[in-house]
């Protein structure tokens, strides 16, 4: 048995079954939750900075050839990503001939990337959101029972002093404490990324029509 | 194929994020730990001191079991008493020189400490020497004084009559008569004309001020601050009492007591007529409105 020095960590051990099952799920949810913000940080953070640069690139070289071969450099932009698909596609193709055919094809191709890019942008962002929404309820739901089980106890102690309250409610209000700690960096998270994905969305709906162009238009 | 390649690729990458979020948190939850033993260690000092009461009274109780069962702690201090007695007559000699000593110095503290006291104490009949001194060159002056009698009282009452006098020949016509009559205030005599209208002029003044205290609304308790709260006002009463003008000669901090002043005033304007003797010109009387009253 842990002694009162422990503060928290001793009104833990002395928590019950459901309260303790209710912490053992938000601190899972918090470990996956910080796991998913720092993975999450990091690549977006490099899809931005490649997108824009292969962008500076492809506006000042005019080469496709010289283009795909400096977008293998940007491994992490969605960008570059969209850019080699439809490059592959474009050497892909047999007959050059039939332009609309081609230019089709092409547009295709650039179409099914960036719709793989933006899953694979938004992949595990809505578990954040997730926990944002839910990891305050099941906090107060170990709570709402801590509360209950405590009140259960001090009825057959039969003395409501704040000595025999007090100690209960502290203890269940842990699990709104860790349900609230578990929520509030996933919702800041959740809404930061939200943004960041929707500036690449945006980005990569409006150049996919200028990377099928210098395509066709390549002499 | 190639998407089949890099998704194991962010897998990897992500379970290795996982891995460093579960070692933030263990590492975080030590980290609360380790702060919260540490808060409770800084705070420790009160538990020693119930500690030890307990070990005290449970020290009485069970002081013949613990001889039976030969507990530490508590029962090192009854034992230690016990013994005496077996050993052997050598050892008793010795324990005797040893607590005087350590008494000694005890004592000689306690009297290092208190001196003041004493000091105290052997000053107390200065003062009453002091006392009886003061009281005995007192009597003596006493002695030395004339007994008062009749004739002081008379003389005393000659000087004021003479100051008077003086001042009523310097105000008035310089006659010197009508000395008795002065004293009445009716200002009828018709001797000594300033005197007597100055009699006049106070009767009228203290009417006024008992209306206009009548119409002052003030209360001292609203005043935070009693320092200092004095209006000097005088007044320019017309012939058919009417206040004409009023003057602040020195205003009080609080514009409560001000306007208070004010609105007396104003709602005892008209004031009485004036007397005939006054009903010449205007008259300018001034009043100190203080939170006690007027005076």
């Amino acid at each position: 048995m842990l002694d009162s020095r422990l503060g928290i960590f001793g009104l833990i051990s002395d928590a019950g079954v459901v309260v303790l099952m209710v912490l053992s799920v938000l601190l899972s949810f918090s470990i996956i939750s910080w796991a998913i913000i720092a993975y999450k940080f990091g690549y977006l953070r490099k899809s931005l900075r490649e997108s824009k640069a292969f962008l500076d690139y492809f506006f000042e070289v005019h080469n496709i050839d010289k283009i795909f071969t400096e977008s293998e450099n940007f491994r992490y932009g969605s960008l570059p990503r969209v850019f080699r698909s439809g490059y592959i596609e474009y050497r892909a193709l047999g007959d050059k001939g039939d332009m609309r055919h081609a230019k089709a094809r092409i547009a295709r191709a650039v179409k099914r990337e960036v719709n793989a890019e933006n899953k694979r942008l938004s992949t595990l962002v809505p578990f954040l959101a997730t926990v944002g929404n839910t990891a305050p309820f099941i906090g107060l739901f170990g709570t709402v029972w801590g509360i209950m089980t405590s009140f259960h106890t001090i009825g057959l102690t039969q003395s409501a002093s704040l000595a025999a309250v007090a100690p209960g409610i502290s203890e269940a209000l842990i699990a709104t404490a860790a349900g609230l700690a578990a929520a509030i960096p996933a919702v800041i998270a959740y809404n930061s990324f939200t943004n960041k994905i929707g500036v690449i969305e945006r980005d990569l709906e409006e150049f996919s029509p200028e990377f099928v162009a210098a395509f066709i238009n390549e002499p | 194929m190639k998407k089949g390649q890099k998704l194991p690729y962010a897998e990897k990458h992500f379970s290795l994020w996982l891995v460093g979020a579960a070692a933030m948190h263990v590492f975080v939850l030590f980290l609360a730990l380790y702060f919260q033993l540490w808060d409770a260690d800084r705070h420790q000092k009160p538990k020693i001191v119930t500690v030890t009461l307990v070990s005290s009274a449970g020290s009485g109780a069970s002081s013949e079991n613990s001889l039976q069962e030969g507990a530490a702690g508590a029962v090192v201090a009854p034992s230690r008493a016990v013994p005496p007695p077996p050993v052997s007559k050598k050892s008793v000699k010795e324990p005797v020189p040893l607590p005087v000593p350590k008494k000694l110095p005890v004592i000689a503290r306690k009297i290092a400490v208190e001196p003041p006291k004493p000091k105290d104490v052997e000053k107390k009949p200065d003062i009453n020497q002091a006392l009886l001194r003061l009281k005995q060159n007192v009597d003596k002056k006493t002695a030395q004084l004339p007994k008062p009698s009749a004739t002081n009282l008379s003389s005393a009452l000659d000087q004021l009559q003479q100051k008077v006098k003086s001042e009523v020949a310097g105000t008035g016509t310089g006659t010197g008569s009508g000395r008795g009559q002065a004293s009445s205030s009716s200002g009828r005599n018709g001797v000594g004309k300033g005197y007597g209208g100055r009699g006049t002029a106070d009767s009228y003044k203290a009417q006024i001020a008992s209306i206009i205290q009548q119409n002052w609304a003030f209360s001292k308790q609203l005043l935070k601050n009693s320092y200092g709260m004095e209006v000097y006002v005088r007044i320019n009463i017309a012939a058919d009492g009417t206040i004409r003008q009023i003057l602040y000669d020195k205003r009080a901090p609080s514009e409560y007591l001000n306007n208070s002043v004010k609105k007396a005033l104003e709602r005892s304007s008209p004031l009485p007529v004036l007397s005939k003797e006054e009903a010449g010109g205007d008259v300018w009387i001034g009043f100190v409105f203080t939170p006690e009253g007027i005076e």
